[in-house]
């Protein structure tokens, strides 16, 4: 801030030293230039954000205009009310989110305990296991659509949650795995060590000294499960069929899918979708740096 | 069908009776210690597992027979796992493991055999009906394989262009992930005001659910009423040269499709590099470049000689998963161009295996497509990370 | 409070034998230190008594009671690791009564306990405060707290000074030293700096790879190291070895190594002829190195050049080289003379140590 401040002064004539100076110089147009860069590429990132919310506020007739200002002339909220009240997008929210949270705990448990012992057992097969959760990242995405698909149908769970929860809930253990094995790699042993001596069990260890410092690894594992499985559509286009049961990635797409492409709800739908996991994803987004590093390096 | 079938039928069952067989076994043996005797594994796979059948059926009365032989298999299996699990002390981390791997094997594992079934039988839009009622389907062998190589996946272009085009589109999206993701991870490295505003800006892409941020994208490529092309007729309207060197409005989403996916995709994936490279480098003691800049380093030698080398552990594994998952990315590519009737000229493996599955109903080609392209992905991967590990041993 | 025996102790990493039989008994409010150089195998040892290894073979038993196959925690011990071990997440007070609280402990017991423990370390005023914003010292304190908040039968120290920087560990040292004194309890402490083994031992267990070379006091494994290994490793500055032949020159042995001609006295080795031609090593602590006008009234006097001088306050080290061997000699300060000059040597006979150089077994008295 100072340097801008500076940079004020000097324009005012009384003090024109940071420009006269050759390094102030030198390092303010660097720096100048550095923030000119990043505020373009910020832009860049959140304008089609924005654009989408600009849409979402424009009266139904001038929905296809080539107006490019964020806030349109007779802005409303009509797209919203009707979004909130002619479809059914609260109950899509509601199913999406059931879904996503039980697959989110559920992946989670599995991958935390999973992780634990591969971070601290040497056992027989730990490697191919290993292997075998990092080629499971190179199965071609729609690959196991068709088999998923036939089992949920032979236990007579389609249209269900419960099918679509069993569908999503190992889909994103291997990462989740391998993020938490980084994390537990990094906690001294002698912590367990000392937990066992004081009285508690392996297992007691684990869930009373080992969890609760893995705090900021659980959460972006949860993270990525939560992610992963609310932004998915492609299983979800197979197994749910009725509009009342749809995730909101479906129901968003019935509503560009019917004849008129209801593109104001569609926009109003998207920015509340957006929100809330924009909102969680930045408020654990330290984490998530911290978290991802520590898994690349000790991985 | 057969195998499909019948491990439905006998699920519920094997879950319920043999787990809880297994496990007042695995606790009977553990609690003698008889696990060390010899008479330990003909008695767990044999005698064990056959008296329950023996009382199992006294109870159930007659079942078909086959789901015998699958209950001794899996009593068996389970016996064994728990000679050597106690045997050799390993009894915690398998159980820490059972969970997961249970479920992996079931929706993971079990699918991916299952398509490797499927790749050697004919199953199709005129066979589903006769495998639903008879659950049997033509065995095939290799032909299917030897159709990946030689026919289309979907109307027109062949395996080897899709081969082709994906290795393209995955070299031009990782390189440019890596280079944005790198050139806005330095730029945020320094001491800048608002560096924490603008790392929250810049992960918007990453942040916002996938869906939206493509349709989004795909909207700003509109030929009418996307961002592109109003900003670039507004540009001739103030620059009206432009036009004679050829600028023109354009159907992206028909002419140019693939390009407008690479450009929407680049756009989705420079955030997560930047955050990973960020990490990497804010982890790099800055004693290196003291001690370089009294060395007399520029700040590019600084970077080929410093920053380069030790950022390289942390970016190997992310420019991997990054392969992988470009390869592999079938959002950008559907959502773009696959929904209504869509143009194959974006076409990746991917896309075209999902489309060939699901659009053209050709089950068995897809599956048989589907391993060609994992054992493919699987070989590139296995080549990278052998980089990772000679770049791990030079440090 | 309570014995421990470790008795034909093995351990096992694969192919790799870490500890090859090690029989030590431990007797009640006895304070033991095992001291070697790192990876001899003192720490493992340490672990297993813990439960945190394996024992491959032998048997360790507490109070006569096997403990080979015991929960760590069902073994009454306490111990206190190199790195604490605090956990992180809990406050000072919680760390201290995590084990009390797993052990159901009445919560009168659990306050009484930690509050003794606590005023003990001067601990009282940390108590609500997290690991993470305490000194070194302060979580080495906790660390012990921890560890006597137990009542346990005996505790285990792994190397818990070393963390600390030099002026910290000297105050620690002498913490310890207290402790002992007042809780009076069984303790098995293990280092690898011999200064920590000599002051706080009553018995010292001195450990190279795997085997136990010594045991005894303090003052026994100073006076009289059982081998080449212990003599080197016990005493600072390190004791000066010379390699030789026995002569046995008319009723006298005589021993020689390049220019140095020494005569044996018999009280070092009393059977003379048996000793003749023998290859020896004969060790000399710097202390017994006499050097200038206290080496004059010796009877065997050495000619070497002195190289270099360190001061170091009240005493100074002289490096001397004679012939071809270089000598250590720890002298009262100020000796006078500039490097490069004559210097006349030689040695005590009474704290001199005779070495059988195959063996390396001491062979003198």
């Amino acid at each position: 801030m100072h340097r801008i401040k500076r940079f004020f002064s000097a324009l005012r004539g009384d003090a024109s030293a940071v420009l006269r100076d050759p390094i102030q110089r030198r390092k303010f147009f660097k720096y100048l230039l550095i923030h000119l860069v990043v505020v373009t590429a910020a832009l860049v990132c959140i304008y089609p954000l924005l654009r989408i919310f600009s849409v979402s506020l424009r009266p139904g007739d001038k929905l296809f205009s080539t107006d490019l200002s964020l806030i349109p002339d007779n802005a409303t909220f009509v797209a919203y009310a009707s979004l909130l009240k002619d479809t059914m997008f609260l109950r899509w929210l509601w199913n999406s989110l059931l879904i996503t949270l039980a697959t989110s705990f559920i992946g989670v448990s599995l991958a935390s305990t999973a992780a634990y012992a591969f971070s601290r057992f040497k056992f027989p097969g730990k490697k191919a296991g290993l292997i075998l959760l990092l080629s499971s990242q190179m199965i071609p995405a729609g690959m196991l659509i068709l088999p998923l698909f036939l089992m949920i149908m032979k236990l007579k769970l389609m249209n269900t949650y419960l099918g679509m929860i069993i569908a999503y809930s190992v889909s994103s253990l291997p990462f989740s795995i391998w993020i938490l094995k980084g994390y537990y790699d990094t906690i001294p042993r002698s912590l367990e060590e000392a937990a066992l001596v004081d009285g508690t069990s392996q297992v007691g260890a684990f869930w009373r000294i080992i969890l609760p410092l893995s705090t900021p690894a659980l959460s972006i594992a949860f993270l990525f499960n939560f992610t992963t499985a609310w932004n998915e559509y492609l299983v979800a286009r197979v197994v749910l069929f009725s509009s009342k049961q749809y995730t909101w990635t479906l129901g968003l797409f019935e509503l560009q899918g019917q004849y008129i492409t209801q593109w104001g709800m569609f926009a109003a739908g998207s920015m509340l979708v957006t929100i809330p996991v924009l909102a969680v994803f930045l408020y654990s987004s330290k984490w998530l740096i911290s978290g991802l590093t520590l898994g690349s390096v000790k991985g | 069908m057969e195998i499909l079938r019948s491990i439905y039928e006998v699920a519920g069952f094997i879950v319920l009776i043999a787990f809880g067989v297994a496990a007042l076994e695995g606790y009977f043996y553990y609690h003698f210690k008889c696990h060390d005797k010899p008479w330990f594994l003909p008695v767990a796979l044999a005698a064990f597992p056959a008296a329950a059948v023996v009382a199992a059926a006294a109870v159930l009365g007659d079942y078909q027979f086959r789901l015998w032989f699958y209950f001794l298999a899996a009593e068996a299996l389970i016996a064994a796992a728990f000679r050597y699990a106690i045997k050799g002390r390993h009894t915690v981390p398998y159980l820490l493991l059972a969970p997961a791997f249970v479920g992996l094997a079931l929706l993971l594992v079990y699918p991916f055999v299952f398509e490797v079934y499927l790749s050697f039988h004919d199953l199709k839009l005129t066979t589903i009906m006769s495998w639903k009622n008879t659950g049997t389907l033509p065995f095939v062998g290799l032909r299917q394989y030897y159709d990946v190589f030689t026919t289309s996946p979907l109307s027109e272009v062949t395996f080897w262009a899709l081969l082709l085009r994906t290795l393209v589109w995955t070299f031009t999206n990782v390189f440019f992930h890596v280079a944005g993701g790198f050139a806005l991870a330095l730029l945020l490295n320094n001491a800048i005001r608002f560096k924490g505003a603008y790392r929250t800006l810049l992960v918007v892409p990453w942040a916002m659910p996938q869906v939206v941020a493509v349709l989004a994208m795909r909207g700003e490529f509109h030929s009418q009423n996307g961002f592109v092309n109003i900003v670039i007729s507004k540009l001739l309207e103030v620059f009206p040269f432009l036009a004679s060197l050829g600028v023109a409005p354009v159907q992206w989403l028909s002419d140019y499709p693939l390009l407008t996916c690479t450009i929407i995709n680049v756009w989705l994936g420079i955030p997560f590099m930047m955050v990973v490279i960020l990490g990497g480098l804010q982890s790099i003691s800055s004693s290196y470049y003291d001690a370089a800049d009294i060395d007399g380093a520029s700040y590019f030698q600084k970077l080929r000689f410093i920053t380069m080398p030790l950022i390289k552990p942390v970016l190997m594994p992310a420019v991997t998963l990054g392969t992988v998952w470009t390869f592999n990315n079938i959002n950008v590519i559907y959502l773009v161009t696959g929904q209504a009737g869509g143009t194959e000229q974006a076409d990746i493996l991917v896309s075209a295996l999902y489309k060939a599955a699901f659009t053209y109903n050709r089950y068995s080609y897809s599956a048989a497509f589907a391993l060609v392209v994992f054992a493919l992905l699987f070989f590139i991967s296995v080549t990278y990370l052998h980089g990772f590990d000679a770049a791990k041993e030079e440090r | 409070m309570a014995t421990v025996q470790f008795s034909g102790i093995v351990k096992k990493f694969g192919d790799n034998v870490v500890l090859n039989g090690v029989d030590v008994e431990i007797k009640d409010h006895e304070f033991v230190v095992i001291v070697g150089p790192s990876g001899c195998g003192k720490t493992t040892l340490l672990r297993m008594l813990a439960g945190l290894e394996e024992i491959s073979g032998g048997e360790i038993r507490i109070d006569g009671l096997r403990v080979n196959e015991l929960h760590p925690s069902k073994r009454e011990i306490a111990m206190v690791f190199q790195d604490y071990a605090l956990y992180p997440h809990m406050t000072v007070e919680e760390n201290m009564s995590f084990a009390l609280r797993l052990r159901k402990t009445p919560k009168a017991e659990i306050d009484a306990r930690v509050d003794e423990a606590a005023s003990i370390l001067q601990l009282k005023s940390f108590l609500r405060r997290m690991p993470k914003q305490l000194s070194g010292g302060q979580r080495q304190r906790v660390a012990i707290g921890r560890a006597i908040v137990r009542k346990p039968k005996v505790f285990l120290f792994d190397e818990p000074l070393s963390n600390l920087d030099a002026k910290l560990r000297e105050e620690m040292r002498v913490e310890i030293a207290k402790l002992y004194q007042r809780l009076n309890a069984t303790i098995l402490y293990v280092t690898h700096d011999q200064v920590e083994a000599m002051t706080l031992a009553g018995r010292i267990v001195i450990m190279n790879k795997g085997i136990v070379q010594q045991v005894g006091s303090p003052i026994e494994v100073y006076r009289k190291p059982a081998n080449l290994f212990v003599a080197g490793f016990i005493g600072s500055p390190t004791m000066n070895f010379m390699h030789g032949t026995l002569r046995l020159e008319g009723e006298h042995l005589r021993f020689a190594s390049g220019d140095i001609k020494l005569t044996i006295p018999p009280y070092l080795l009393h059977d003379p002829r048996k000793h003749d031609g023998r290859e020896v090593t004969v060790g000399v602590r710097p202390d017994d190195v006499l050097v200038g006008r206290t080496a004059e009234g010796c009877s065997d006097k050495v000619d070497g050049v002195l190289e270099v001088c360190e001061l170091l306050g009240h005493r100074e080290n002289l490096y001397i080289k004679v012939g071809e061997q270089r000598l250590l000699a720890t002298v009262e300060a100020f000796f006078d003379r500039s490097p490069g000059s004559a210097v006349t040597v030689c040695f005590n006979y009474k704290n001199m140590h005779v070495f059988d150089k195959a063996t390396e077994a001491r062979i003198s008295e």
